[in-house]
């Protein structure tokens, strides 16, 4: 029997104490892939990977790993590693052992054990550190530490539960491009659970969008961003200006939408009548710029954030409209400053009203 | 490691918090103990190590150090063996569970030895409970007496001495991250390398000190051995009060006690340093 993907998650369903906390979530992932699954604390996100881990029986479903079903496997007979929020480093061992316990555990030759520790402390930049206690190290290196360790013992298939959580954000950023770059030259397929929307854009061959125990979508980090499936989606992954309203015409692939700001234009196809939302990424927006417009927004605040310049304008009701744009060489515009703002019609995003 | 030189303890002033416990440990214990040290040691003709040499010479004498010895040791093992498991249901057992199991292992320690030494003697006779239910098992053909045997002495004791076992071990306990064994699962470790390689060496504080509390306890127990298995077995306890209560040679007695402090001090302190080193870095 073979199979197209590494990993097949099918049908997976969890609930504790009848509260469904994962409803049959399908998950199918490549030889080598990152895939992120990104979503609120609750969505069933960490409750998957444990699952897959076997930390946590499934209700129901399948889970295939390299081919070989590995659903009533005991954890320490399947292969997959995990790296674990608070890093769950053995407190009384030392970084090398830390890092060796794994191939310990396994039994492998003490000689073949040395160099690999070795090997896997200089890949995580840890060699000077080798017998230091791990509760004598940063936040950065104890982290360092546990995916050394998940990594020696050569899964197939490595878990990260929100790794970088703990970490300052300068450091974080530099955590993830090191991980990925070492995931990338080891060449190990990876599920990263996070609830950070830079970080999974930043890291991941592709993102699951996780909400209320389901995959709301499953794409490549530009898709997610640019056309997110669902209003959840949208909302929680990125910024965006959000408009309600109702659809007043269809005129060929695109529907027309009366809302606060007047008609508006979205592609798509909607029954005359129907409520939506329609939202446009804020740096999509232009501002004050030459030609077509769709509308005039009143500045509410404007905010400098050093390489780029948000401004809020003013709205009713759950509607949100912001912009981002490049410094703009006369200084911030004052609060109630009337501007001309304009976006592609092909940039609208138009989604039925929740 | 330390990173800077710790202040000298005379200049640290957080040192005089010590200072009334100190003071109270010189006064009703130190001098006390010294003076029965003294005593042991000064013969009619003055200074003599003679009582220790005829105590040592007398086989009866080894017989009682043999009891002593073995009876606290069987206690130690037995509470922890019950301890110990009970120790990790307690740390792991849910909020309401825990005070209800925590109320019922230190309620019991405000009711006397003595009161429960007596009780035990009740479980323990030839119609007492144990007896009528291992013959009811079908276990035993016909009622036995637990009651003045060793092997009654062990339970009563075990019984009274167990939260000494369990409590230390279960703070320990209470304190390591449960994630530690799942990351030792996902390393490839099976359950009984996980409790060796990592449970084990992260409780064995726990265990040290539940060991150190129980063994010197029972080792110096005075009232659970008199009720519960007689004059016919004696140990270097029993034996001491009956030297000073009963014969009045406070010379033997003194003997007795100075003996039985250093063996109960030297295993104790032998059996730390032991597990420590065994132990690694775990503390």
């Amino acid at each position: 029997m073979t199979s197209d993907s590494f990993l097949d998650v099918a049908g997976a369903e969890k609930a504790f104490g009848g509260i469904t906390v994962l409803g049959g979530v399908d998950l199918k992932v490549a030889a080598g892939e990152f895939i992120s699954l990104l979503g609120p604390s609750g969505c069933g996100k960490t409750t998957l990977l444990r699952i897959v881990a076997g930390l946590l029986a499934a209700d129901r479903g399948a889970i295939r790993l390299d081919g070989e079903e590995i659903g009533a496997k005991p954890p320490h007979r399947r292969d997959v590693g995990v790296v674990f929020q608070n890093y769950a480093l053995f407190p009384h061992l030392s970084v090398s052992e830390n890092i060796a316990f794994g191939l310990k555990a396994r039994r492998h030759p003490a000689a073949e054990i040395a160099p690999t520790v070795q090997r896997f402390l200089e890949l995580v930049h840890l060699t000077d550190f080798a017998d230091r206690s791990v509760r004598a190290l940063s936040g950065g290196q104890q982290q360092r530490v546990a995916v050394a360790r998940a990594l020696a013992v050569q899964p197939k298939l490595l878990l990260l539960d929100e790794p970088f959580s703990a970490l300052d954000r300068k450091l974080r950023e530099n955590m993830q491009i090191e991980l990925r770059r070492l995931l990338r030259e080891l060449g190990i397929t990876a599920v990263f659970v996070t609830h950070d929307q830079d970080e999974a854009l930043t890291m991941s061959d592709r993102i699951a969008v996780m909400n209320k125990g389901a995959i709301e979508q499953l794409a490549v980090p530009s898709t997610i961003y640019r056309s997110p499936a669902t209003a959840f989606v949208l909302e929680f992954v990125g910024l965006s200006s959000r408009l309600s309203g109702t659809v007043v015409g269809q005129d060929y692939d695109q529907v027309v939408v009366d809302t606060a700001f007047g008609p508006l234009r979205a592609p798509g196809s909607f029954v005359p009548g129907a409520s939506v939302v329609l939202a446009v990424r804020p740096e999509r927006i232009k501002v004050n710029a030459p030609g077509d417009y769709a509308l005039v927004g009143r500045l509410r605040d404007a905010v400098f954030q050093g390489s780029k310049i948000q401004l809020h304008f003013e709205t009713q009701g759950s509607d949100q409209l912001m912009v981002e744009t490049a410094d703009l060489s006369d200084g911030l515009p004052p609060p109630g400053t009337e501007m001309r703002l304009g976006w592609a019609v092909a940039d609208t995003l138009i989604y039925p009203a929740p | 490691m330390t990173t800077k030189a710790a202040p000298s303890a005379w200049r640290d002033p957080v040192a005089l918090l010590a200072a009334p416990a100190v003071i109270y440990l010189l006064v009703v214990y130190a001098f006390p103990l010294l003076w029965l040290f003294m005593k042991s040691l000064t013969g009619p003709a003055g200074p003599t190590i003679q009582p220790y040499i005829s105590f040592l010479s007398d086989p009866f004498n080894w017989r009682v150090v043999g009891n002593t010895l073995r009876v606290a040791a069987w206690v130690t093992v037995v509470c922890f063996l019950i301890g110990y498991p009970a120790a990790f249901a307690l740390a792991r057992a849910g909020a309401v569970l825990q005070i209800v199991m925590l109320v019922s292992i230190i309620l019991p320690l405000s009711v006397g030895a003595v009161v429960k030494a007596f009780a035990w003697q009740i479980v323990l006779r030839r119609d007492g409970i144990v007896s009528q239910t291992l013959v009811g098992l079908g276990l035993w053909d016909e009622p036995q007496r637990l009651l003045f045997t060793e092997t009654g002495l062990v339970l009563g004791a075990a019984n009274i001495f167990l939260p000494f076992m369990i409590l230390p071990i279960y703070s320990v306990v209470k304190l390591i991250d449960p994630r530690l064994s799942e990351a030792g699962a996902t390393l490839g470790a099976t359950p009984l390398y996980r409790f060796t390689h990592v449970t084990l060496p992260l409780t064995l504080p726990g265990i040290v000190s539940g060991v150190a509390f129980v063994f010197s306890m029972s080792v110096s127990m005075f009232v659970i051995p008199s009720l519960l298995i007689g004059d016919r077995f004696q140990t270097l306890s029993t034996l001491t009060g009956r030297s000073f209560l009963l014969m009045r040679n406070e010379q033997l007695g003194s003997t007795t006690a100075v003996i039985l402090l250093v063996l109960a001090v030297s295993i104790v302190v032998g059996s730390t340093w032991l597990a420590r080193r065994i132990g690694g870095r775990s503390t």
